[in-house]
């Protein structure tokens, strides 16, 4: 513990993070409630400044702190970045609905950070205990923030459902993580795989605790047979708390996956394959059939999130590089895409009133042709039809699956990538060819959360247009992590 | 080291026996109760296995704190158990089916060569737990130990959060404030003209 | 080491037989004839109105959480005591970090009020 000056360095962003989180809850304890703007702003100020400290420490050699307990890559920096962006884009588009439901106050920003450090943690973990505190950390603070409006019914049952079924989920990830330690004798997680490799006999105890690893992250991501919770967390928690579930944690969760399956557990790769092949097609199945029939927009987006899991598992099937690189791109515009799809739901709510209906999409076009467009590109880009960046995110993972060999299931997804088209598309319907139904109300957003939702929306479209800059990233960080 | 095999075995035959109590007695603050004493006989177990820090962490934090807390939320909740209990041997037949199939498969792999006893690990003579639990918590683990002060922080933050309430209803008075009040807080003196009785009085205003 | 621990052994067997056995001395040698007006739950003369039990106040809840918090950091202060002298100004540091962000946490519970009866 020498060079323990070094070791804090290489955690600047994450002390950031933690100091300005702990300095905006007691600043909020001192602060008329009019002059609130001043904890958003400090809150977008640490994004900010822990984007400047990622961008600044930042190094092609990978660093480790803490007794190999934290590790700096390439990797890590870069989705730490791709976290901060969603997560200043979370705070633009909720605050308006906050503010108007009597929930805009100090504890959610200092949440929403903990919840950010504990990603962080995630993301850098090096060691199963490390991963396990971030994952804590993050699910602690989601759970609270479901029932962050405590005298909603519905949030209220939500938030017991997601901790009921999420602490079963963190215990079976940590028993799990229980056997692998056992069998292994090291937490860390390169010492795990050099272990499996010379040991070569896998025990079936290891088998076990490797199920037990790949159910609590299945759980974490909401893959089939684990997604019960997600329809109905989705659609009872409020929709900036379902923005936050349905974004960035997602990121979280693939980088979870990189460093205990690939990285920790790659020699059982052909164990962990199938149970991810499977995963993969039931999600993308059970999901897209079950969101045709929804009526609730936030539930319908809910199995939809459920299907496109089954996309981000598909490149993890393939257990290569290649493979990989391509589920790092889904999931990092998936999240861009939730992001501004939850957005929309947002900007069309107001005080007392709740767009969360598909009906309530009815006829937007005549209302609001702008907005009608800016859904438009979300709906194709998450259908996966060509000009967006959706398109190209389907394309790249299912050709990693190709190449891997899986010509069946990727078959079975395209099929089902087609039904999932209808029911994107029927919103499509609803919002250009329905007669508008209710009074023509005048959106009560902002002007900079509607300039900043429509550069994210047609942002989608640049990067649909022009996805190699995003690819080459996604594919270099991940190589430069891995080899 | 026979007693501590009679010990042993007397701890274990309560700790199992407790647990199941647990799950059948049809009182919820009974099966708390069970629960302490099962945490209690573990705490006895680590005990023997010469884990006196976690023994006494266990009996400290669980049987002290946690049981207490679980108590008061089962009071707080109010269950009516035989209302839940409704049902409770229809499931029977499926919930029974699976669990055996667990407990076959979990003894499928676990059964063959992998239940041997360990090695009995012969410890020195002044062998401390806590101590050897110290030199490596506060320096190999640092880091995870800093985070649960921070989960540690967000749990006070979400019960704090989540339910405490202003009470509308409240009669408290603060002393502090009580005294700090000036005179002109509390009496307003205004001018105004003096009155004088008027002496005709319109017909028309007196409506 | 275990040797030490004989005389609390000794210890819990004599208090749960000093407890136990009057009750079940009491069982054995009181006389015993039940009916059914003396077995039945009495309420200043009239039929019992309600469940004893009642429903305690969340408060309750809100102290109890916030004293198991406390409780957890002062269990880890006790290896830490114990090889202080062996881990150096580092795990006094470590320490020191901990308690302040227990501390953040405490500033804030005391000025929300949470730590007030009413």
């Amino acid at each position: 513990m020498d060079n323990m000056q070094f070791d804090l360095l290489t955690l600047l962003p994450e002390m950031v993070v933690l100091a300005m989180a702990m300095f905006i809850l007691l600043l909020d304890l001192f602060i008329l409630p009019q002059n609130r703007f001043i904890i958003y702003g400090l809150s977008q100020f640490t994004l900010f400044a822990a984007a400047f400290f990622t961008f600044k420490t930042h190094t092609p050699a990978v660093g480790f702190a803490f007794n190999h307990m934290f590790i700096d890559d390439t990797l890590a920096d870069v989705i730490k970045l791709m976290m901060y962006l969603g997560t200043s884009l979370i705070f633009v588009y909720t605050r308006k609905y906050l503010q108007d439901r009597n929930l805009y106050r100090g504890e959610f920003y200092a949440m929403v950070l903990f919840g950010l450090l504990g990603m962080m943690i995630m993301v850098s973990g090096h060691s199963m205990l490390t991963i396990y505190m971030g994952l804590e950390l993050l699910s602690l603070c989601l759970y609270s923030l479901v029932a962050f409006d405590r005298d909603n019914k519905q949030a209220s049952e939500a938030a017991m459902k997601y901790f009921v079924l999420g602490a079963l989920a963190s215990g079976m990830l940590l028993y799990g993580m229980s056997m692998l330690y056992g069998m292994t004798g090291s937490l860390d997680v390169a010492d795990i795989a050099n272990s499996i490799m010379q040991h070569q006999g896998k025990s079936p105890v290891m088998i076990m605790g490797l199920v037990f690893v790949v159910a609590g992250i299945a759980f974490k991501f909401g893959a089939v047979p684990f997604q019960m919770w997600v329809p109905d967390v989705y659609q009872g928690a409020p929709t900036p708390m379902t923005l936050i579930i349905g974004s960035v944690p997602k990121l979280a969760a693939y980088a979870m996956t990189v460093r205990l399956l690939v990285q920790g557990l790659h020699p059982l790769a052909q164990d962990w394959q199938d149970m991810m092949l499977l995963m993969a097609v039931l999600s993308i199945v059970i999901g897209n059939f079950s969101a045709i029939v929804q009526t609730n927009l936030k539930r319908m987006l809910a199995y939809s999130t459920i299907s496109h899991v089954g996309f981000i598992m598909f490149g993890f099937m393939s257990a290569n590089a290649n493979g990989f690189a391509s589920s790092f791109f889904y999931i990092s515009t998936y999240v861009l895409m939730s992001i501004a799809g939850f957005g929309i739901i947002l900007l069309l709510s107001r005080q007392g009133f709740e767009a969360e209906q598909i009906d309530d999409l009815k006829g937007l076009n005549q209302k609001n042709p702008w907005i009608a467009f800016l859904m438009l590109i979300i709906m194709f880009s998450m259908a996966g039809i060509p000009p967006t960046v959706g398109f190209y995110a389907k394309f790249t993972v299912l050709q990693a699956a190709w190449q891997a060999g899986f010509t069946w299931a990727v078959v079975s997804a395209v099929l089902m990538a087609v039904i999932g088209a209808f029911y994107y598309l029927n919103i499509v319907r609803k919002m250009y060819f329905d007669a508008p139904v209710g009074s023509q109300v005048a959106i009560t957003a902002p002007m900079d959360m509607r300039f900043i939702l429509s550069v994210h929306a047609l942002g989608l479209l640049g990067l649909g247009l022009f996805p190699e800059s995003l690819l080459g990233v996604c594919g270099r960080s991940l190589l430069m992590s891995l080899q | 080291m026979m007693f501590t095999d009679v010990v042993f075995y007397v701890l274990a035959a309560i700790l199992l026996l407790s647990g199941l109590r647990v799950i059948t007695t049809r009182n919820p603050v009974h099966a708390a109760l069970f629960l302490v004493l099962a945490f209690f006989t573990a705490a006895g177990i680590w005990l023997l296995l010469q884990a006196e820090f976690l023994a006494i962490a266990l009996i400290l934090v669980y049987v002290g704190a946690v049981m207490v807390l679980f108590l008061f939320v089962v009071m707080m909740l109010d269950i009516n158990i035989d209302k839940l209990r409704e049902g409770f041997w229809e499931y029977l037949p499926m919930a029974g089916t699976i669990g055996l199939l667990m407990i076959v498969e979990m003894g499928m792999v676990l059964a063959e060569k992998n239940l041997r006893p360990s090695q009995a690990v012969t410890l020195p003579p002044n062998y401390s737990n806590t101590a050897e639990l110290g030199k490596v918590l506060y320096t190999d683990y640092l880091l995870p130990f800093e985070l649960a002060s921070v989960v540690l922080l967000v749990a006070m933050i979400a019960a704090i959060v989540l339910t405490l309430r202003d009470r509308k209803d409240s009669k408290s008075m603060n002393p502090a404030d009580q005294v700090k009040v000036k005179r002109n807080d509390r009496l307003r003196i205004i001018s105004m003209p003096a009155e004088v009785e008027p002496e005709h009085v319109a017909p028309e205003e007196e409506k | 080491m275990l040797e030490n621990y004989f005389p609390i052994l000794m210890f819990i067997l004599v208090g749960l037989g000093v407890g136990l056995g009057p009750l079940v001395l009491g069982k054995i040698v009181s006389p015993h004839r039940p009916d059914a007006e003396k077995n039945s739950p009495y309420e200043c003369g009239f039929e019992a109105f309600e469940d004893a039990r009642m429903k305690f106040d969340v408060r309750y809840y809100l102290v109890a959480i916030l004293f198991i918090l406390f409780d957890l950091e002062i269990a880890f202060l006790f290896p830490w005591a114990v090889v202080i002298q062996e881990i150096g100004a580092a795990g006094f540091w470590a320490m020191m970090v901990f308690l302040f962000v227990l501390v953040v946490g405490f500033i804030f519970e005391w000025m929300k009020g949470a730590l007030e009866w009413d």
